[in-house]
């Protein structure tokens, strides 16, 4: 065995290596990316009455408030909300099992399905409230497990799961790159989110490369906002209120 | 303790001296029966059941077969979602009972081992029967948290053992250091409960036949009482007060980091250690009294080892502990309030003005209101039942505490478009479960083991005598250790 | 076992074992019928870890967008938009994304069945049939009638099955088919065509280029939702957006009822149902007198004074908007959604429209044209309006009709109840449906023929509206058929081929491949196509490879607008028909559509604008409910002239005190497990009334509420504490 267990961090902060901007200007909150993302990543559905008591696997959700009374009432603009990938993460050190790891590589808040046993700390302890728990096994009758996407582990009771920027497409995309042997471009894939969204609402790629897209947009908008970045969790998506 | 002259009280002769009387009455210590009576009276107490004993205790059984164990199966089978726990509420009302449970066991360790090393008289009687609530309620803690496991089956994942996935559980989490302070807690309460109780052990193995011997014989440790065998006894039980002071503190502290480490509103206080601590020996204290009060009205004998005086004294400790409570209680709030933080603001005005703002106004009359309006009467904090009563308020506010710090608290946080108001479910039967369990333990530990440490009353006894100075009677004390 | 035994070696032994098995084991009965061939020589589509992907056409409404479907050893794993194809580039809609349940629903037809009429699917009521017997039932029913007793009833999506039944009709005179779904009928398609035609003289379904508008003004159109083409009249919208190419555009929603996309509008306008054509026609005349110059005939007629007072818009509001829409040279005024139902549904139709006249944006970039007709599209196949359908129903009951075929759409479900269509298939001898889910319509049926999935299927389909090319979307079968089912057009040529005379010399195609192949061939002559062929198969291949076929520029063509404001327009208020105090808003909903409730994640997106999952409620204003006493999630009883309907209460901020609105897209009886007995139909309500070009006035109704006192709890994803402060103790 020559791998090392990786260190964990728990202060030293992290840019981040990949990331989203989000416009929330051009959300139209149709659900587009929910409906991508429970299809990539295998996500399970509970049902109406489990939906309705906050158990829903939804891994991104899209917000709204309302501003205003009648006839001056506004909805405020979608916010849709996902994992954070901080570099900070609150998550990451409460979890007594090492579940929820910071990988050092893709710089992602990860959650090891099977090293959780349940405890659901860093649920609790994530300010963004995006960690989804499998409350029970939940029913996917047959032949519906056949769009199941190899790729994408399918989760059982008991387990913390959540957003994952679609992992498994960047490692699909990098061991791509690597087998042509050149490096992984800024555009090459996104995550399923982003590629459905009809408004182009969701933008994926690399924060740390200054001419990538989210770059570039992040400078163009330049009044970009990351939630609740007053708690020092460091998140890796913007917002653009707009407006 | 050595075949010394037997306990005596000078001027006996004097029987028309009411204040003599008096004493006696009054005190346990002043009061000494023949050892060999006494003894008996322990054994007689520990070998009688009535039909009412085993009715109540098949019922129990049956609520523990059925809420505890019949439930937890069908948790484990069917999956949290048979809880009442979901987003934003990941944690209901077994991390209450966790809470709680272990907030029970603290009373155990702080009567025996605080008055013990300050040498709190009053004390003698009762050591054992809050000891054995500090192991039984770290039971039900333990299995508390089992229960709110998403895997339980994989539970030891959490303790540090050599495996081949070359993982130690994660030193950073809060729920690591709980589970090790837990475990310390438990190994070191149980055999903090363990070490007194060999003499008490000795002389039950010599007084009985039967299957009860060979279980003494075992658990006294081949103990004959000389001299060398006590002294070694005292050292190590000297030790073990000292040390699982801060042991219990800690527990406690631990818990309270749970939450307080946790970046969530109105949980991330420094205060919650102490706050924590001092809410612990609350309900501890309170469910003592409760356990005497059961334990006199319904055991043989018990009538003549504890008496109001022990009421009298423990509920003066409950009054200066529910004043301490009151006090970080206000302060955790002041501090918060002022503190001007949004969500914290929402938080606490949620605690009183949400649909569960009944909950946060009966924990304060409960906590507070009702034990200070009782407890500083002499003659009412005397009454074994009113303070029973009292003890019973106290442990409901302090459960009702903990489902404020945590379902109800976890319901605001900073994402408002998740706030949902948690429901129980199966909870209900396996929170009854535990508590029968807990009730079940100790009626079987009270026929099993002596609950009166009798070597400590005896020890008591002779230590304190009547002198009549002219026309005054006092209670002179020597110094045994 | 020597240390130079390397694992590479060791596999290679566990290899060799694997395959003597597999030659031992080969000899058995089985080794007949499969070959067996070693994993080194696996057929492309079956590499272990790689995936196929194929180009296909969405069918999950009648946009036409195309997707490409991810598959990995002959399964569907991921659905994902066509980067290349004009309509969509690459986006989806998240029902395009859940069209894999459908695929792998498990409650779809799977063997052809004869069963009783209005019995559930199942073994009991039904008759399994084999193809053979199945095709000889259709080629019976084509054989042994006369021609005018035989109708088609087929989906709203202009698709090559629509193709092949209009050319058995032309040759051998059974009815043309009819196209209809309940998207075309809560559009108002046929409206909004005939407006085009009495203003343009043409018509046709307008497109309007809001990606290059700078001031948008819908009256109900909710093109970010199920409106004609949401896919891309969202980018539209992203477009007019963007603020970081020019001036970040905006958009103001006329409508009673806030939708998902009023919510994205700067500005949304209460507007009293019925005073749509007026408020139109008045923000025409300020605009007009804001620009100077004779007032034109068609805006000249109102009073805005009077307008405000009827509309409930405030006369600066009026202005202020109209000093807006006139200040930009790129305006852009959209009719559509519930104000097309409305009875003088045309009229507002036309009023829209003619605003478009101020900044004369029409055949300019930001304005309004005709949308770019596909290849191959025939004028006379446009959808039936709603008028049309009740004609053909009437048709039904007189016993004109003798065998129905119905492919593609549900009416029993989508059409109001008030219609009889289920009553009227009692006199129809025979109903044949080709459904591929057991709907409510195909339970009505004698027998099932089930079709593919759209994602098992060839075929090709023609692009109406939505995107400035002319596009004809190309399908093919991502997967082998999952089931025991067979393409309907194989099924009608070879019932044709069994039925003889003039049927079987109508139809001479092999098979459904060689149909669109004869269909598509034309395009191999036309330039300014995406791929060039000499012959028909690679034609057809790079047809399907690519996903259709689009000409590169734009073929979208501009009205003609010399007339538009030389007319009188009309500007009365719409009549309202029923008792109630309540004017009744039925939406479409964004996330279900007419035919997504047996989609179980559909079924679990919340509602964009109510956060809803898995069931239907009724929006009401909060004050409103406060003085009916009624309060969140009260269950109500919505009545109309027509019938009644159930459902929970919504306290939705952002509808006026006197209207209420109701989504469609549950209420089914039947379609499978995910939809059937979950929420109710609004369609129950709808009363047989039409506007002026005879769609159905579906919005034209006033109903009454009455309380129940019972209490259904809504499956919300949003918090009642946290966005409505509900339950927080805190003053309202």
């Amino acid at each position: 065995m020559n791998s090392k267990i990786p260190e964990i961090k728990l202060s030293e902060e992290q840019t981040g290596k990949w990331g989203m901007v989000i416009d929330q200007d051009i959300c139209t909150g149709c659900q587009a990316c929910v409906a991508a993302c429970a299809m990539e990543n295998n996500l399970s559905f509970v049902g109406e009455v489990d939906a309705g008591y906050g158990r829903s696997m939804h891994w991104i959700r899209i917000e709204r408030f309302w501003e205003g009374e009648y006839p001056e009432v506004k909805m405020t603009p979608g916010q849709p909300m996902m994992c954070q990938q901080c570099g900070s993460a609150p998550c990451e050190p409460v979890c007594p099992a090492f579940a929820t790891v910071h990988s050092q590589a893709e710089q992602l808040n990860l959650q090891v399905y099977n090293r959780c046993v349940g405890t659901r700390y860093c649920a609790n302890n994530c300010p963004y409230q995006v960690r989804s728990f499998n409350w029970r096994d939940y029913v996917r009758p047959e032949p519906l497990p056949n769009q199941l996407n190899p790729d994408v582990t399918v989760r059982r009771m008991g387990v913390m799961e959540k957003c994952t920027f679609c992992i498994q497409r960047i490692h699909k995309a990098e061991d791509k790159a690597k087998s042509e042997g050149r490096e992984l471009t800024d555009g090459e894939f996104t995550t399923a989110c982003a590629q459905a969204c009809p408004a182009n609402a969701i933008t994926f790629g690399r924060i740390d490369q200054p001419e990538s897209l989210v770059s570039q947009l992040i400078r163009k908008h330049g009044h970009g906002v990351k939630h609740l970045e007053e708690l020092g969790t460091l998140p890796s998506v913007t917002y653009f209120k707009g407006g | 303790m050595s075949d010394q002259n037997k306990p005596s009280v000078q001027g006996t002769a004097g029987h028309h001296d009411h204040g003599e009387e008096h004493f006696r009455e009054k005190h346990l210590l002043l009061d000494p029966l023949p050892r060999g009576e006494m003894n008996a009276m322990v054994m007689e107490s520990m070998q009688t059941t009535s039909w009412r004993f085993w009715l109540v205790f098949a019922i129990l059984s049956a609520i523990v077969v059925y809420g505890l164990f019949y439930k937890w199966g069908v948790l484990i089978l069917k999956g949290q979602g048979e809880a009442g726990v979901m987003r934003p509420d990941y944690w209901g009302i077994f991390l209450v009972n966790t809470v709680f449970w272990i907030g029970i066991s603290h009373a155990g360790t702080f009567i025996s081992a605080i008055l013990r090393v300050f040498k709190a008289e009053f004390r003698r009687p009762f050591t054992r029967a809050a000891e054995l609530m500090t192991t039984f309620g770290l039971v039900q803690a333990g299995f508390s948290v089992f229960m709110h496991m998403g895997r339980v089956w994989l539970a030891y994942w959490l303790f540090p053992y050599a495996n081949q996935r070359m993982l130690w559980p994660n030193l950073h989490s809060p729920l690591t250091w709980d589970l090790l302070a837990i475990t310390t807690y438990l190994l070191s309460s149980t055999m903090y409960l363990f070490l007194p109780l060999i003499p008490d052990m000795a002389m039950a193995r010599d007084r009985s036949t039967g299957w009860r011997k060979t279980f003494y014989k075992i658990l006294a440790l081949g103990f004959r009482g000389t001299e060398g065998e006590w002294t070694h006894l005292r050292n190590a039980m000297n030790i073990f007060a000292f040390a699982i002071i801060p042991v219990m503190f800690s527990v406690h502290t631990i818990v309270s980091w749970d939450f307080a480490a946790a970046t969530r509103p109105g949980w991330n206080s420094t205060i919650f250690g102490p706050y924590f601590v001092v809410g612990a020996l609350h309900s501890g204290m309170g469910a003592v009294v409760m356990v005497l009060a059961i334990v006199r009205g319904t055991m043989k004998h018990m009538k003549y080892f504890i008496r109001p005086e022990h009421f009298e004294a423990i509920g003066k400790l409950m009054l200066i502990i529910s004043m301490g409570w009151a006090y970080f209680f206000f302060n955790d709030y002041l501090v918060q309030w002022y503190g001007g933080d949004k969500w914290t603001k929402q938080l606490l005005h949620f605690h009183e003005a949400g649909p569960l703002g009944w909950m946060w106004f009966a924990m304060l009359v409960f906590n507070v209101v009702i034990p200070w309006s009782v407890l500083w009467n002499h003659k009412w904090r005397s009454s074994p039942w009113l303070i029973f009563f009292v003890g019973l308020f106290i442990n409901v506010g302090m459960w009702f505490e903990r489902y404020i710090i945590i379902p109800v608290s976890v319901t605001i946080n900073r994402m408002p478009f998740t706030w949902r108001l948690y429901e129980p479910a199966i909870e209900i039967p396996m929170s009854i479960g535990t508590l029968a369990l807990f009730i079940l333990l100790y009626m079987a530990a009270s026929r099993l083991v002596p609950l009166i440490p009798v070597w400590e009353v005896q020890e008591g006894q002779m230590a304190h005598k009547l002198t009549r100075f002219g026309r005054k009677t006092v209670v002179t004390v020597s110094e045994l250790e | 076992m020597s240390e130079n035994f390397s694992r590479r070696d060791f596999l290679k032994l566990a290899g060799l074992g694997a395959a003597t098995t597999a030659v031992l084991t080969g000899c058995g009965p089985a080794s007949r019928f499969v070959r067996r061939e070693p994993y080194m020589q696996m057929p492309e589509y079956t590499y272990n870890g790689l995936s196929t992907y194929y180009a296909t056409t969405c069918r999950e409404c009648a946009a036409g967008c195309g997707l490409v479907v991810r598959t990995m050893q002959g399964r569907a794993i991921k659905t994902e938009g066509n980067t290349n194809h004009p309509l969509n580039l690459g986006k989806t809609c998240a029902r395009g994304q859940a069209t894999l349940q459908g695929l792998y629903n498990p409650d779809r037809v799977t063997d052809p069945i004869q069963k009783a009429r209005g019995t559930a699917l199942g073994r009991e009521s039904g008759n399994l049939l084999d193809w053979d017997a199945a095709i000889q039932v259709a080629a019976d029913a084509l054989g042994k009638h006369k021609p005018e007793e035989i109708a088609f009833l087929l989906g709203l999506a202009p698709d090559h099955l629509d193709d092949l039944v209009r050319e058995l009709a032309e040759a051998t005179g059974i009815n043309p088919p009819l196209r209809f779904g309940a998207l075309s009928m809560f559009e108002a398609r046929a409206t909004l065509s005939r407006a085009a035609e009495n203003l343009f003289g043409k018509s046709g379904i307008p497109y309007f280029d809001i990606g290059g508008a700078q001031v948008v003004f819908s009256f109900g159109a909710n093109f970010l939702e199920t409106w004609l083409s949401p896919v891309s009249y969202t980018r539209g919208f992203a477009q007019m957006r963007e603020a970081l190419s020019k001036r970040r555009g905006t958009f103001v929603q006329f409508e009673p009822r806030l939708s998902s996309t009023g919510a994205k509008a700067d500005e949304w306008i209460p507007i009293r149902p019925g005073t749509e054509a007026l408020v139109a026609l008045t923000i025409g005349r300020l605009a007009f007198e804001l620009i100077g110059g004779a007032l034109p005939r068609a805006f000249s007629d109102v009073d805005p004074m009077q307008a405000a007072a009827k509309s409930g818009v405030k006369l600066e509001t009026l202005q202020r908007l109209a000093a807006l829409f006139a200040g930009s040279p790129h305006s852009l005024a959209i009719p559509g959604g519930p104000a097309l139902g409305l009875k003088n549904g045309l009229s507002v139709a036309e009023a829209v429209l003619a605003l478009n006249a101020i900044p004369n944006n029409f055949g300019k970039p930001g304005g309004v044209f005709f949308s770019a007709p596909a290849p191959g599209q025939m004028e006379s196949s446009r959808a039936a309006s709603t008028r049309e359908m009740r004609d053909f129903i009437t048709k039904l009951a007189d016993g004109d009709i003798k065998v129905l075929f119905i492919h593609g759409v549900n009416p029993v479900f989508e059409l109001p109840a008030e219609m009889g269509f289920k009553d009227a298939l009692q006199n129809v001898e025979q109903v044949i449906s080709f459904a591929t889910f057991p709907d409510e319509t195909a339970l009505e049926a004698d027998f099932i023929l089930p079709d593919h999935h759209g994602l098992e299927s060839w075929g090709y389909q023609q692009v109406g509206t939505g995107t400035a090319q002319s596009v004809l979307s190309g399908a093919q079968p991502v997967v082998s058929p999952f089931y025991n089912t067979r393409a309907t057009v194989d099924v009608l040529l070879a019932a044709a081929k069994l039925a003889g005379g003039a049927f079987a010399q109508a139809l001479p195609y092999v098979d459904e491949v060689a149909f669109v192949q004869h269909r598509i061939a034309p395009l191999m002559r036309e330039s300014g196509g995406p791929f060039s062929a000499p012959e028909i198969g690679a034609f057809s291949a790079y047809f399907q490879q690519h996903g259709g076929w689009w000409k590169k520029g734009t073929d979208l063509l501009p009205p003609n607008p010399a007339d538009v404001l030389n007319r009188d327009l009309d500007q009365t208020e719409s009549e309202f028909v029923g008792e109630g105090e309540f004017f009744l808003v039925p939406f479409v909903s964004p996330t279900l559509a007419e035919a997504g409730a047996n989609k179980p994640w559909l079924q679990e997106l919340p509602d964009p604008t109510t956060t809803v999952m898995w069931n239907t409620w009724v929006e009401m204003n909060p004050a409103t409910a406060h003085d009916l006493h009624i309060e969140n999630e009260d269950v109500v009883v919505i009545t109309s002239e027509a019938g009644e309907v159930e459902a929970p209460v919504y306290l939705y901020p952002a509808i006026r005190p006197d209207t209420i609105a109701i989504p469609f897209g549950q209420g089914h009886s039947s379609y499978g497990r995910y939809a059937a007995g979950r929420g109710a139909n609004p369609a129950d309500l709808f009363g047989l009334h039409f506007n002026q070009a005879g769609d159905l006035a579906f919005a034209g109704m006033k109903v009454t509420v009455r309380k129940t006192d019972r209490k259904q709890a809504l499956s919300r994803m949003e918090s009642l504490m946290g966005v409505y402060g509900e339950g927080l103790g805190q003053e309202k």
